[in-house]
């Protein structure tokens, strides 16, 4: 177990290495440059080419970049904060994506299972349909019209929660952008939990819990959630980090000082260095996460990782 | 059955929000304590602030994000405005946007028009007890203009103030030492041009000219402007709160301000709003002070008194690449183009905000000329080149089909990705395609910094552009159409009219505002004469602004919003 | 299996002689196809009364059906184009013959303003008695029905291009790295993670800055992106699936690789393939929405869905009516491929059969 987790972790950081590459290339494909002002002239231009160092071959670059990384700089911003270091940006902006994204989890996660075992207990009755329409009006539409729904009632309307992330009352006016960022997550997971917990209600171990006398809440949530679970964790992984990616919209519209928001700038502004952190950024979180589960996922169902190490 | 699921569909999202408001209620109480302490908050910091005036914040919006508060290194209006708040250059703009003095008390020129020499206040201290003086002046041009640096408003300098050795320094040909900059002591800097330049005192605003303090500037060890604790202030406010690109920060009022007594309010308190309806809540629900709507909000608001449009400067105008698209080249067609373009519709029909339809190239209410009158006021003067008219259109058009032996068109037009240009650009497409029959835009919607890109590169077919004036005089626009400048988009020339601005801006006219005008006159003549552009409007913001706020001054050069007069009346 | 069943049996009643060659696999197209055939008829036929009688799954069907037939018919329905302006009618409110004379959609709004709200009738104030507009009309006097309807065409050319391609792509990568396991998968497996690991967001935009917007960029980009999920399904049921005893049977007839993985192995994932294909296309729809929103999905004056609610958003308080029609029609849509997706699951999943 040992020693698959350890080339595991090895790949991951391998692998890492790969992704950065491709964005470094992906950057040097990308048309326009970060200092294409209209009032711009040439030399003016290859002075900040050279300030920057974004003169030198990508190779040089690279590898520059990568030197840097392993020393916690990320390098500066070009454009939408211009000169500041990025891990200053992260490290004030990450906390906060973070925050609210694992608030809309939560959120999205709990009632997502309560509405997919629902309708799965009830299957095929009303009480399905109605958790089959809930589910899909949350991924039909699309956030940000969730977001401001939800600001203009309970904001405008209301007033219960602010209409705008303020740094005072983080928790309240977190509530609105995390319960429409979980709109995706709730339905996601509800679908997801409804198939599972179907194909676990009709397997034979379930027919022997029942013919054994087990029956109600004992044998829904001992015996067949427990079961449904584990794939569920396997969805929810990536779902996490999709939700990051998915919160730039939602930040924008609640002004959140997250990162969301910055990567849809930093690309429309082409500022290398600050999709490159990002995204790269994402990436390990990605990766971080996917490494988290399968090796939890050995742990937890040794069948797992027998085939695991058969195969790898 | 349709309808009665569509009915179904729209109660679940009202069902399915009215279980989230369950959920959340909770909450409630904590959330109006919590709202309850930031009004104290407000009040407590207004308390602190000062003495007579107004006793609570301004609250204002922004659309951006800061990008730099470092004011050798910011490029954008927002960042410029929040510079300008708690930093004075040497002359500062009125309400009506001359240049008024601010930290030089008064200024010499010479005969010749080439060295000025500014006389500063002794009274003007940075927010750390230092006086302000001439070397920290010196000391910010420089960094302007080192390739080190790398500002990309250097051309500030060098290209329209003429400072002398600029451009040299700038292609590393020079020291920045050689910069035509000077402390003759610390209360007296002299400037030396390359050649007269008549706005030179007008650009003393712009925040590329402001001072800083080197001794403070190297003790911050190249952070710089990126929190308050490594911002000096020189100016009405100083900042409280700020961390690099911050959704919301604050500034209060600098006691130490030369000029204080002046300064009515106790703070401002700013907040990055990207949605233009979340900003029109949260002014209703009286959070802000001010915000910008957009056309489609202007509906809403319009019988408001609250309701006003502010001039932003900025000329949109559609830029054909001359020399490239053969059809493009042809002058009739051009001005078959311009004559199809229905200005008034646009403005009022779409954009709504009180942008007004330009017919000139130099856009009206930001030029004064020498005898005090608007450069561009009247819009009719070349109406026999650019205006609506449909019928002259189609004779342009009849002629360039013979011309160019051809009986129908395409091009690209190149757009951004933004929600304004995305909509003119359609009305642009249908007004054409229906007034000369045979014609095709298609749209190429891209962001911005690449439509720029493109459009410098040449590689476009219409490309749907602005401008925004650097400084009060008409060549800020007029220099653009010149032989090779990187922003004659369609690569146009012509000798007579380089010559003409030759003349204006290193030539004989230099010194003689009156023939100078008359050759500007001219020059924009040839412009509209050719259709080098198809101007369209000169956009307005529509901004509310609450009925107790008053003082508030707009300009559409350099410094867009200035609050530091402002007051606000307690409610 | 069975075919070669009967093949070895035949010559001992003839009282022939075995040749080695009647031991390879029998690679008569026909003979193998009549078998296959009379399987997967039995099979489909049976999915397709399961699939029937799932109530939900049919009313889905029907309402992609007719969703489909609204998006290829609806824009001819009156006389307006998707792109036709007109300034002096802009923003007019829904108004439908018959309706508006029990009071609704007459053509009234309330517009609440700053200043209190009031009731407007474009139509009255303009004296246009015969002008209707079923959704009403746009900030450009466009009328949204017929918006809606090209709009709905093009999301769903858009997701159909964009699940099928990604199942052809997903499905052939899953499999090919399932069967062969070992280096080749190890391989593929990374190769799926880096382009797993990189933000699609990234892509995507980059895609759309390189290649020129439209339809057919937005379809290649969906592509380049969603294969990822249908290739990890596809991995996991040949994992599962290559040890059974069809399979180890063909290969000890002498089947290839290539003859296992597509002909022995596909017909048996088909259904889960099925399901995610049909989950993949709202997928794909809501991505493009999401261009929309970023400005970069399909280019003006055209629409979609997506960039429908994305104008609608920007009159989402002044006139909301704007944004009601495409919000609809998505969900509808979305709504009707689950059903279909979930019913088909049932119906093709052999282990819910007895369900």
């Amino acid at each position: 177990m040992k020693k698959y987790a350890l080339r595991r972790i090895l790949l991951s950081l391998f692998t890492l290495l790969v992704i950065l590459l491709v964005l470094f290339v992906l950057m040097q494909l990308m048309p326009g440059s970060p200092f294409n002002d209209e009032k711009l002239n040439a030399e003016q231009k290859a002075n900040l080419y050279a300030k920057y160092g974004l003169d030198q071959p990508i190779f040089v670059q690279f590898f520059r970049y990568v030197g840097n990384m392993l020393t916690g700089d990320f390098g500066v911003s070009y454009n939408i904060s211009k000169n500041t270091p990025i891990s200053q940006l992260i490290q004030t902006r990450l906390p906060i994506s973070i925050a609210i994204g694992g608030m809309a989890v939560a959120l999205g996660t709990l009632v997502g299972l309560v509405l997919g075992i629902i309708a799965a207990i009830w299957h095929d009755t009303v009480a399905d349909t109605v958790a089959t329409v809930i589910s899909v009006i949350g991924v039909s539409v699309p956030s940000y019209v969730f977001a401001l729904a939800l600001s203009y009632s309970f904001g405008f309307r209301l007033r219960w929660f602010p209409m705008l992330f303020t740094a005072k009352q983080i928790f309240a006016s977190s509530v609105l952008p995390s319960v429409s960022l979980s709109m995706f997550t709730m339905a996601s997971i509800a679908r997801f939990t409804r198939s599972e917990m179907l194909e676990v209600l009709g397997s034979d171990y379930m027919l022997l819990a029942e013919s054994k006398g087990i029956s109600g809440p004992a044998l829904i949530f001992r015996h067949a959630l427990r079961n449904a679970l584990i794939p569920i964790i396997t969805v929810l992984a990536p779902l996490i980090v999709d939700l990051m990616t998915g919160s730039l919209v939602v930040e924008k519209i609640f002004s959140i000082p997250g990162v969301g928001s910055l990567l849809v700038t930093a690309i429309q502004s082409n500022d290398y260095n600050v999709v490159i952190s990002l995204s790269f950024i994402y990436s390990a979180m990605y990766i971080g996460i996917m490494l988290a589960v399968d090796i939890l996922y050995g742990i937890i169902d040794p069948r797992i990782r027998l085939a695991k190490e058969e195969n790898a | 059955m349709k309808k009665a699921k569509a009915g179904l569909a729209l109660t679940m999202v009202a069902a399915l929000l009215l279980g989230m408001a369950g959920c959340g209620s909770p909450t409630d109480t904590s959330t109006d304590a919590g709202s309850g302490a930031d009004s104290t908050a407000g009040s407590s910091a207004a308390s602190s602030g000062a003495s007579s005036g107004s006793t609570s914040d301004l609250n204002v919006m922004l659309e951006t994000e800061v990008e730099s508060l470092d004011p050798q290194i910011a490029t954008d209006g927002t960042s410029f405005e929040v510079i300008a708040d708690f930093t004075d250059g040497l002359m500062q703009m009125d309400a009506s946007g001359k240049a008024v003095p601010a930290v030089a008390q008064t200024y010499d020129v010479s005969q010749d028009g080439k060295t000025y020499t500014f006389h500063l206040r002794k009274d003007v201290k940075w927010s750390n007890g230092d006086p302000v003086t001439a070397k920290d002046f010196v000391f910010g041009w420089q960094r302007a203009v080192d390739p080190a640096n790398a500002s990309e408003y250097a051309y500030m300098l060098s290209d329209i103030g003429q400072v002398k050795n600029a451009q040299d320094i700038i292609d590393k040909k020079a020291d920045k030492s050689t910069l035509g900059v000077k402390a003759v002591d610390d209360y007296t800097l002299q400037v030396e041009l390359n050649v007269p330049v008549s706005f030179f005192p007008s650009l003393m605003y712009f925040p590329t000219y402001y001072p800083i303090n080197e001794k403070f500037f190297e003790s911050c060890g190249g952070k710089y402007g990126t929190s308050p604790s490594t911002t000096l202030s020189n100016g009405a406010f100083v900042l409280d709160t700020y961390e690099p690109a911050a959704t919301s920060f604050h500034l209060s009022k600098n006691d130490k301000y030369y000029d204080a007594s002046k300064i009515k309010l106790p703070g401002l308190s700013y907040q990055v709003i990207k949605d233009s309806q979340q900003a029109l809540m949260s002014y209703q629900a009286g959070t802000l002070d001010t915000t910008l709507l957009n056309g489609d909000q202007v509906d809403q608001v319009k019988d408001d008194p609250s309701y006003k449009s502010v001039g932003a400067g900025y000329l949109w105008y559609i830029a054909p690449n001359i020399s490239k698209i053969p059809a493009l080249a042809n002058q009739n067609l051009r001005l078959a183009m311009t004559f199809a373009l229905n200005r008034e519709s646009i403005t009022a029909d779409v954009l709504k905000d009180g942008s007004t339809p330009t017919y000139t190239a130099v856009p009206p209410q930001f030029a004064t000329g020498p005898d005090g009158t608007d450069f561009s006021a009247d819009q009719k003067k070349f109406s026999a080149y650019c205006a609506y008219d449909t019928a002259k259109a189609q004779d342009y058009y009849a002629k360039a089909k013979k011309e160019l032996n051809a009986s129908s068109f395409r091009f690209k037009m190149t757009v951004d990705a933004d929600d304004a240009p995305q909509k003119v650009a359609q009305v642009v497409k249908e007004q054409v395609e229906k007034t000369l029959p045979g014609v095709t835009i298609d749209l190429v919607v891209e962001p911005k910094k690449q439509r720029v890109e493109d459009m410098q590169d040449g590689n476009f077919e219409l490309g749907l552009t602005r401008w925004g004036p650097d400084y009060a005089d008409p060549m800020t626009y007029l220099g653009m159409w010149v032989t090779k400048n990187s922003n004659n988009y369609g690569s146009w020339s012509n000798a007579d009219y380089d010559a003409l601005i030759q003349k204006c801006t290193s030539g004989d006219f230099c010194t003689k505002p009156t023939e100078r005008w008359n050759a500007m006159f001219d020059a924009e003549k040839i412009v509209l004469e050719q259709a080098v552009i198809f101007p369209l409007y000169t956009q307005c913001n529509a901004e509310m602004v609450n009925s107790g706020i008053t003082g508030i001054e707009y300009h559409p050069v350099a410094l867009n919003r200035v609050y530091k007069n402002a007051s606000k009346a307690d409610s | 299996m069975k075919a070669s069943a009967q093949q070895a049996a035949a010559p001992v009643t003839d009282g022939t002689v075995f040749y080695p060659d009647d031991f390879e696999l029998k690679n008569n197209a026909d003979e193998i196809r009549i078998d296959s055939n009379f399987a997967a008829q039995s099979f489909w036929k049976e999915a397709r009364i399961r699939f029937c009688r799932k109530k939900s799954a049919v009313f889905g069907l029907a309402m992609v059906l007719l969703i489909t037939l609204l998006a290829i018919f609806g824009p001819g329905m009156n006389s307006y184009t998707y792109s036709g302006q007109d300034l002096s009618r802009k923003n007019f409110a829904p108004r439908v013959p018959v309706l508006e004379d029990i009071g609704i959609l007459d053509g009234g709004e309330n517009i609440s303003t700053t200043t209190g709200s009031k009731k407007l009738n474009y139509y009255q104030l303009k004296k246009l008695d015969n002008v209707y507009y079923w959704f009403g009309s746009d900030t450009f006097g466009r009328d949204i029905w017929t918006r809606t309807w090209s709009g709905a065409q093009v999301s769903l050319i858009i997701a159909v291009a964009a699940a099928l391609i990604d199942m052809v792509i997903g499905m052939s990568y899953g499999l090919i790295s399932g069967y062969f396991g070992g280096r080749v998968d190890s391989a593929m497996q990374r190769f799926l993670e880096v382009a797993n690991g990189i933000p699609r967001l990234v892509i995507v935009t980059l895609l759309l800055l390189v290649l020129s917007p439209g339809m057919l960029t937005i379809i290649f980009a969906l592509m380049l992106t969603e294969w990822i999920g249908m290739s990890r399904i596809a991995r996991a049921e040949m994992l599962k699936l290559k040890e059974q005893e069809f399979v180890l049977a063909s290969r000890t007839l002498g089947a290839g690789s290539f003859f296992i993985i597509f002909r022995e192995v596909l017909p048996n994932i088909i259904g889960p393939v099925i399901t995610q294909v049909m989950f993949s296309i709202p997928t794909a729809i809501f991505t493009e929405a999401f261009l929309s929103f970023v400005g970069l999905g399909i280019p003006v004056p055209q629409c979609s869905l997506g960039s429908l609610i994305s104008e609608g958003f920007n009159s989402f308080t002044t006139h909301p009516y704007q944004i009601v029609p495409p919000i609809v029609v998505m969900a509808l849509l979305m709504l009707s491929f689950n059903l279909v997706a979930d019913g088909l699951r049932e119906a093709l999943d052999p282990k819910l059969k007895e369900m």
